[in-house]
């Protein structure tokens, strides 16, 4: 009975490049279209709280935005989503439900670390400050 | 003088779960066995009890998809599709082919990576784990084309009510045909290897034999079903979705043992690739399939609906009722795994110890190796636990202690 040949495949795998990726050291490769890290542009935020509402993972606050950034005129509660990386589990259910396509996406996926993760910083540096 | 000896017989209670890395689910095997043969299994559950079904009801119709994705990692497109499908029934909504030819693609690459994850942990429990990370290499191919399809490896996140959540473009469609032919040639190759290497073979040909009347009498659903010889598919039955047009083969075997089992698994993977290559070469372009999230129903009518599924490890239902609130009634969730595993505590007796991970595995949960063993002293009806590694120094350590391994 021929037998499949296993040995080749187990020779090539010893003398070649390990298949594993060194994760933090080397950046796995990702799809542009991955559901990474994403975050409101406040530009386009109106503050309407939709995605707090619809987010399954409960992980968007509708928080203040501080008063030394100029916030747009249809923003008139001066409200942002700020979405807790750590609870989120990346659906985009916030994504496509906004109304205003204020969502910006990325394919950035390492988040992981001991310190809290928010998209606070991200979100603030869409907008400007009040000169 | 002592002229007669009686021995009695202790009996080992080897407990195989809940925990152990190679676990998919915490399940515990409580398994007697006489000597190295297994008289009697119990199966316990509910190590992993998350209270889903209650969660749903506490939850939007909307929410609970993504919710419902989590019930299963390996298998959340075809738990989505389902509880979708459900959602679709209540509102009297119907996808466009398009949509339903992504979902089938998508559910589809799901089966083929989840058959190939079965048939690795299989290969691992036979101690066989170069084979074990040759195949689990080969089906990081598969979780590339889901995420090419779908956006992440795993969680697909995929279906909506309506449609799905992203439209596939032609030059990924040609990527992902691209490599489930590769992920073809490699699933023939493995087919072979579990065919005909001694290794494989040795330890799973005519282990946990079951019998096509046990297995319509017991409920089992799925591969297991199939290859004892029982003719189930809910694919075929059912032709959800595009199934209609993308007509699967059934893959039925009549051996009714662990290798005809794995071998099913390695047919229908062989199957999933055809149905996902032609219908990524005949996609309908009868408009968007993405659903506008914004503008579908808010308020769900009073109504129920039953939808079935034919997931990789057999038939998954759901049962949604609907009363006209925001969030549904009831949400039941009937998986296949669960009668598989609580009702085959037959299956395992007469065979021996090392049988035991082989045969749960064969079932597709894949709980393996043992990790303690309860020792029952018969005559006073004590009961130690002792670690394995204590009890590997040998027969000298217990001798003074009056127990005696048999």
């Amino acid at each position: 009975m021929a037998r499949p040949r296993l040995l080749p495949a187990v020779v090539r795998s010893l003398l070649g490049r390990p298949s594993t990726v060194q994760y933090p050291y080397v950046k796995t490769e990702v799809e542009a279209a991955y559901r990474g890290r994403h975050y409101a542009d406040l530009k386009k935020c109106t503050g309407c709280s939709l995605c707090a509402i619809e987010c399954p993972a409960d992980a968007i606050a509708m928080t203040q935005i501080p008063a030394h950034l100029e916030a747009p005129k249809s923003n008139p509660r001066r409200v942002y989503p700020k979405i807790d990386y750590g609870r989120c589990v990346f659906c985009y259910r916030c994504v496509t439900v906004c109304p205003f396509d204020a969502y910006v996406t990325t394919n950035f996926y390492g988040m992981a670390g001991p310190r809290e993760n928010t998209s606070e910083q991200l979100s603030l540096g869409t907008l400007e400050r009040v000169v | 003088m002592v002229d007669k000896v009686v021995e009695l017989p202790v009996t080992i209670e080897i407990p195989v779960g809940p925990q152990h890395p190679a676990l998919h689910e915490p399940v515990l095997l409580k398994a007697y066995v006489d000597g190295e043969t297994v008289v009697k299994v119990e199966v316990n559950t509910g190590y992993n009890h998350r209270g889903i079904e209650k969660l749903c009801e506490q939850n939007t119709f909307y929410k609970d998809i993504f919710i419902i994705g989590r019930v299963c990692g390996i298998c959340n497109t075809v738990h989505t599709d389902v509880y979708v499908r459900a959602l679709e029934q209540i509102l009297g909504l119907e996808p466009n082919r398009r949509a339903k030819y992504l979902r089938v693609v998508a559910m589809e690459l799901e089966r083929i990576h989840s058959h190939m994850l079965i048939n690795a942990v299989m290969a691992e429990v036979v101690g066989f784990d170069t084979l074990f990370m040759s195949i689990m290499l080969d089906r990081e191919k598969v979780m590339k084309a889901k995420e090419i399809l779908t956006g992440a490896r795993v969680m697909a996140d995929y279906m909506m009510v309506g449609g799905v959540r992203r439209d596939l473009s032609d030059a990924d469609a040609g990527r992902i045909a691209k490599l489930v032919e590769q992920v073809r040639e490699r699933l023939t190759y493995y087919k072979r290897v579990f065919e005909e290497d001694t290794t494989i073979t040795k330890r799973l040909i005519g282990v946990g034999v079951l019998k096509r009347v046990d297995a319509v009498r017991h409920t089992l659903l799925g591969p297991v079903a199939r290859g004892s010889g029982v003719r189930i598919d809910a694919r075929v039955s059912d032709r959800y979705d595009a199934y209609d047009e993308l007509q699967p083969e059934v893959v039925v075997r009549g051996e009714g043992d662990s290798w005809a089992r794995m071998m099913v698994r390695w047919d229908e993977a062989l199957v999933s690739a055809e149905i996902v290559l032609s219908a990524l070469s005949k996609l309908p372009r009868d408009g968007s399939p993405v659903p506008d999230e914004r503008k579908l129903p808010r308020k769900f009518p009073p109504g129920e609906a039953y939808t079935r599924v034919e997931a990789p490890r057999g038939e998954l239902t759901y049962y949604v009722m609907s009363d006209g609130k925001a969030n549904p009634y009831r949400v039941k969730i009937r998986t296949p795994s669960f009668t598989n595993i609580v009702n085959s505590a037959f299956l395992y007796e007469g065979y021996t110890i090392a049988d035991l991970p082989v045969i749960l595995a064969s079932l597709d949960p894949c709980i393996s190796c043992m990790e303690r063993a309860v020792i029952t002293d018969l005559r006073t009806g004590e009961r130690r636990t002792v670690p394995f590694t204590q009890l590997s120094r040998g027969d000298k350590a217990w001798r003074g202690r009056g127990f005696y391994l048999l």
